[in-house]
């Protein structure tokens, strides 16, 4: 109920009575004469409901009325008007006068308008209050909204923040799946040590932790809000960083590195923490794919039939596959050509050193020497490996060793190759025949002893040579079984000195025979191995010749032997060869003599050797000559002499 | 008097048979068995003719021939090319004849004689 009132009235009986009446009511009562004085107490007290005659002098209740509505439009005001007034109430009604009563006043119906005026007002006042609480209610619910909102948009940072990283870890492993599961919990805590968001995974396998405690997901000393990563991020303002473990939500522990991160608002204040765990169960098992990826790789490059090596700018071993090492043996930091050609000196066109210099792959094909002292034909490919600014840092090699197919190519090409090469020399020696044969014919004619013998001598010398010629041919058509029988040493290296001493002494060299008289007998194909030696007695005869830098020649033929071997040595005072040359020269059409060579001589010999389980050893030194050891078995070995029946 | 023959061969085998088959058939010889010496002689013996080898060491037969025809007394004495090259006839374009080994002694003696005669 209202508890002030306002009567307007000009006569003052009508005041008086009404204000005690109303007073009784327990109003607390103002009046005023006419509305002047009204509109000035209303302007104090502001009376909710205004009691007021229409008819008045200086401004009547119609005025009045308007001037209140218009100034404050939820005062109640009560219109008292005399009979026969009747228009004027109505048209007090239509500006909003909450009721009228005629005079003289009736207690009853006074009381009937002021019920009326207070319910007005308790209902509007009630209207004001809903409409103030709705107010209320929507600022309460968008409140809640506005935080479930931001709440998702937490949840989708951490999930982006995941995915993001998911993303980076692929391009960084591209290829490699297993990173697609990175097995990180990531979740994002208030300062009240709550669980804000999380990421999918972290909900999958710890539980949906949304506000609970940042600590409960702990097993270990970490499950208290102090000792917690999140709130040690909190009271130090610094990310942690270690091992915990957590609670699965099977009930078993999972092994963690925890990372936090603190996230600080404008002041500086850490307000929202990151942590991210990750799962280190799944790490190792990532570790250990990858280890076995790594093997993987380690052992295709390893198995390859090739030798790979890593090479840096000083052409420096950085790495080296199995299969390079184990046929070169060559410590890492050790430089390639030590490993190829022994000398340490750099190869002048070495494909490696080209590669850095023109930072493309390049190709080449050399002869190479193992540890094993065998010679390698190889075709090396090189690879260029860039740095991220695009230099060369290092370089790989891969070689191939294709000796096999070049031993295959050189029989295919060499017969062509040999014709032509040695036809030159046939039809030299058919023309010396043809001449042996003219002078042993006109001596027949003339009867002149002397011409025969000569003559005779001349074809004996000439078939001779076609003879071994002709070996040297039979050599390279096909894989020639040996022809082998026991042979007296001395006999046997008597006829090969006689092949070659003429010559010798013919340019002034001086020939020693340095043989050991009780060498005894030798199982050999005699006829081939003395080709081998004739050669190899020949180029010491030609290394001799090359060398004007002494005054006097000599050739050393010598016959030794130890408990097993035959030993067959040869030395000269000639030119001597190089690194290169003595390692070259066993291979075929490899000749340090020009377009005088053929490039065969040497390669036959060897295969000779070979042929009889034998070996050649080379000691050379530029300038002051060979040395040529050839080793031949007593006692051939059984599987020669068993291919041999077959 | 006999015409003179200047036999130039790197293989000894050669230089005997050709020297002993103009000998016996009248003539006189007179033989070299790389380039520089064919130079010497050619100088001091004067010949008719030369039987000139393409492939020796050093010197090689054409490179021979080019060096005594730019002198003038020397340029036109006539050569035989007696070679076991395949194409010998490409070497000494202006030589008398090409003969390849090994040769047909009844055929070169021919040559010779219809070159400078008995």
């Amino acid at each position: 109920m209202a508890d002030r009132i306002l009567i307007v009235d000009d006569e003052e009986d009508i005041r008086v009575v009404l204000k005690i009446s109303l007073s009784d009511l327990g109003y607390e009562v103002y009046t005023a004469e006419n509305g002047e004085e009204a509109l000035q107490i209303i302007e104090e007290v502001t009376p909710p409901i205004v009691l007021t005659d229409i008819r008045m002098p200086v401004m009547d209740g119609l005025e009045l009325l308007r001037k209140i509505k218009q100034e404050d439009p939820e005062t109640e005001v009560i219109m008292i008007t005399g009979h026969g007034d009747m228009d004027l109430a109505i048209e007090s009604l239509k500006h909003e006068a909450t009721d009228f009563i005629t005079k003289p006043i009736k207690d009853e119906l006074l009381e009937i308008a002021l019920k009326r005026a207070n319910e007005r007002i308790t209902m509007r006042r009630q209207l004001r209050e809903y409409t103030e609480h709705l107010e209320d209610l929507v600022r309460e619910k968008s409140a809640k909204l506005v935080e479930a909102e931001r709440l998702i948009a937490v949840g989708q940072v951490v999930e982006g923040l995941s995915s993001a990283m998911k993303n980076i870890v692929e391009d960084l492993e591209s290829g490699l799946t297993y990173f697609n599961e990175m097995p990180c919990f990531v979740s994002i805590h208030n300062s009240n040590n709550e669980v804000v968001g999380t990421n999918q995974l972290y909900k999958e396998r710890l539980g949906n932790k949304i506000g609970h405690g940042s600590w409960e997901i702990y097993a270990s000393s970490a499950a208290s809000q102090e000792n917690c990563p999140v709130g040690k991020t909190f009271s130090t303002g610094k990310g942690q960083r270690r091992r915990e473990r957590v609670k699965n939500l099977n009930g078993s522990e999972l092994p963690v590195m925890v990372h936090t991160a603190p996230i600080r608002n404008r002041d500086g204040k850490v307000e929202l923490v990151l942590e991210m765990a990750a799962d280190l169960t799944e790490v190792s098992r990532l570790q250990e794919d990858l280890l076995t990826c790594q093997q993987r790789y380690q052992l295709l490059f390893d198995a390859a039939p090739c030798y790979f090596t890593v090479q840096d700018r000083d052409l420096k071993l950085m790495a080296a596959n199995k299969k390079f090492l184990e046929d070169f043996g060559m410590q890492f930091g050790s430089f390639c050509s030590q490993a190829y050609s022994h000398d340490g000196e750099p190869h002048p066109e070495c494909p490696v050193w080209k590669t850095f210099e023109e930072g493309e792959s390049q190709q080449a094909e050399t002869v190479v020497t193992a540890k094993s002292g065998e010679q390698y034909n190889v075709l090396i490919w090189t690879a260029p490996i860039k740095n991220v600014a695009g230099e060369v840092t290092h370089v790989m090699e891969m070689s191939t060793n294709i000796t096999q197919i070049r031993q295959l190519q050189d029989h295919l090409s060499s017969l062509g190759l040999l014709i032509g090469s040695i036809s030159h020399g046939i039809k030299g020696l058919l023309t010396g025949l043809d001449g042996g044969m003219y002078r042993l014919e006109s001596g027949f004619e003339k009867e002149d002893q002397e011409r025969i013998k000569e003559g005779w001598e001349i074809v004996r010398h000439m078939i001779g040579r076609i003879r071994n010629m002709s070996l040297d041919l039979l050599y390279y058509a096909k894989e020639r079984d040996l022809q082998w029988e026991r042979t007296d040493v001395l006999t046997f290296a008597n006829d090969v000195a006689l092949t070659v001493e003429p010559k010798a002494l013919g340019h002034n060299i001086e020939f020693v025979r340095d043989f050991d008289a009780s060498a005894g007998e030798f199982e050999v194909d005699a006829g081939v191995l003395a080709s081998a030696l004739t050669n190899i007695l020949e180029n010491a005869l030609d290394a001799c010749l090359e060398d004007n830098s002494k005054k006097a020649h000599k050739i050393i033929f010598g016959v030794s032997q130890d408990q097993d071997d035959i030993i067959f040595d040869v030395s000269d005072n000639g030119i001597g060869m190089d690194e290169e040359t003595r390692e070259k020269m066993f291979t075929l059409f490899y000749s340090s003599k020009g377009r005088e060579g053929t490039g065969l001589g040497l390669f036959i010999s060897n295969n000779i050797i070979e042929q009889h389980e034998g070996s050649v050893q080379v000691d050379s030194t530029p300038g002051e000559g060979s040395r040529f050891t050839v080793r031949m078995p007593k006692i051939l070995p059984d599987e020669i002499k068993t291919l041999q029946k077959d | 008097m006999a015409k003179k023959i200047l036999v130039v061969d790197d293989d000894p085998n050669v230089v005997y048979y050709l020297v002993g088959l103009f000998h016996d058939n009248g003539y006189e010889t007179c033989a070299a068995h790389n380039a520089p010496e064919a130079f010497d002689m050619l100088q001091k013996e004067k010949p008719d003719l030369i039987t000139l080898d393409i492939d020796m060491p050093e010197v090689t037969g054409p490179q021979f021939y080019r060096k005594y025809t730019k002198m003038d007394d020397l340029k036109d004495i006539p050569v035989i090319i007696i070679s076991g090259l395949a194409k010998p006839h490409l070497a000494v374009k202006k030589a008398v004849a090409v003969v390849e080994k090994p040769f047909d002694r009844d055929q070169l003696l021919k040559i010779v004689k219809d070159t400078i005669g008995e």
